[in-house]
């Protein structure tokens, strides 16, 4: 009876510590934007990832582009990690602690296209002023 | 008559483009149709004419809508006939950009003559107006990893300068990453008819102070410098200079005082 008194008092304790595992959780991301044009069809990119946790855990770092942890640290309530990728299209960084399903913290980066396929969206006015 | 039949068509291109335009809008869903943004800065484009101010630049406004065949951008109306992967051609109507000018003008009280000397009473004299004419013309655009290049023919449709203009632009961009930085260069050719609408003096605006002036064609020239940097997917910093030299025979007119039109802008700009 004892037991499950102290079970119940505790189970709450450790889903809030869970749940301030999630808020405090801080991931950056460097840089967030890359940018393509005609000529450079994608960014070939070193992206440093710097996470940051109020507790102590196990925490693994995922990406968009695999079902499998980039990393995982074990008893870590920092990390860093220097991410080299080719990327064409926005995607997303993200850690999870242990059960690997719930999103502590995401971080994403934009990829920006600059030209178009359309000629005309480049052409010069001769207006007063043009930034085109 | 032409003349009636020309701002007829011009009225109908809206309407003709309505039903082409509904078509254009279910297609493609990735890059939107509508180019619009807005700089913020400072910036100004010298005026040649003489008793002018420059013109400021404080705002920049980008308003552009893009369709399968027709477009609209920042005041010029287009419909494009052929469109490959060499060139794309359009039938394109704007407004002429040599009346700006003439919005900055101011009257001042001149007491000396043409040929320098005193007068007996002070005269006032501001350079004379000049009414925007409505142009009609076809453009082609052509890029590659080489650069681009934009010829533009343009004709009077209005009636106000019955002229013609050729233009040819050269521009060439640099990218990496965030930073971008484009040179260009061209010419215009302007005709006899334009050259002389603008930059002329007929003996009825002339006076003590400036002699009737009959301008031939010409060419003028310019060169363009633009350095951006993004900053993030809406905003980027822009860097813009532009220096024109204006054809001599328009540089000869007694309204002119400078050969060249230098212009600069620097701000930032939002694109939506």
């Amino acid at each position: 009876m004892r037991l499950l008194i102290t079970l119940a008092l505790l189970l709450p304790a450790l889903s809030m510590s869970e749940a301030a595992a999630a808020e405090d959780m801080t991931l950056t991301v460097k840089p967030v934007l890359c940018i393509t044009d005609n000529l450079t069809p994608s960014c070939d990119m070193s992206f440093l990832v710097v996470w940051q946790s109020a507790l102590t855990g196990y925490y693994c770092l995922f990406t968009d582009f695999d079902d499998a942890p980039v990393h995982c640290w074990n008893e870590e309530r920092t990390g860093r990690l220097s991410d080299e990728r080719t990327v064409r299209k926005n995607f997303s960084y993200w850690m999870t602690d242990q059960d690997q399903i719930s999103r502590l913290a995401v971080a994403t980066v934009e990829v920006l296209r600059m030209d178009s396929d359309d000629r005309r969206r480049k052409r010069r006015t001769r207006h007063v002023w043009d930034l085109n | 008559m032409l003349r009636q039949l020309t701002w007829l068509a011009l009225l109908l291109i809206p309407f003709l483009a309505a039903p082409c335009l509904a078509d254009e809008e279910a297609e493609d869903a990735k890059e939107s149709r509508w180019r619009l943004g807005a700089a913020l800065g400072y910036g100004i484009r010298s005026n040649p004419l003489v008793q002018s101010d420059d013109i400021p630049i404080v705002v920049d406004l980008d308003i552009a809508w893009f369709g399968e065949r027709f477009f609209f951008d920042n005041g010029d109306l287009g419909l494009t006939f052929a469109d490959n992967n060499t060139f794309t051609a359009s039938v394109v109507a704007r407004i002429n950009s040599d009346r700006v000018f003439f919005g900055n003008t101011d009257t001042r009280f001149v007491d000396f003559d043409l040929a320098g000397l005193p007068l007996v009473a002070a005269v006032d004299f501001k350079p004379p107006d000049r009414d925007y004419a409505i142009e009609l013309g076809v453009e082609v655009l052509t890029d590659g990893d080489w650069g681009a290049l934009q010829f533009n023919a343009f004709h009077d449709v209005s009636g106000t300068h019955e002229g013609f203009e050729l233009y040819a632009d050269y521009s060439y961009g640099w990218r990496a990453q965030r930073l971008y930085i484009e040179p260009s260069f061209g010419a215009s050719f302007k005709s006899a008819d334009l050259n002389n609408y603008y930059w002329g003096v007929t003996p009825e605006e002339a006076g003590l102070v400036a002699f009737p002036y009959e301008a031939d064609a010409g060419v003028n020239w310019h060169v363009r410098l633009m350095f951006g940097y993004q900053l993030s997917r809406h905003w980027a910093f822009s860097l813009v200079a532009e220096y024109e030299r204006l054809n001599d025979e328009a540089t000869a007119s007694p309204i002119i005082e400078e050969q060249k039109v230098l212009g600069y802008f620097t701000g930032f700009a939002y694109r939506f």
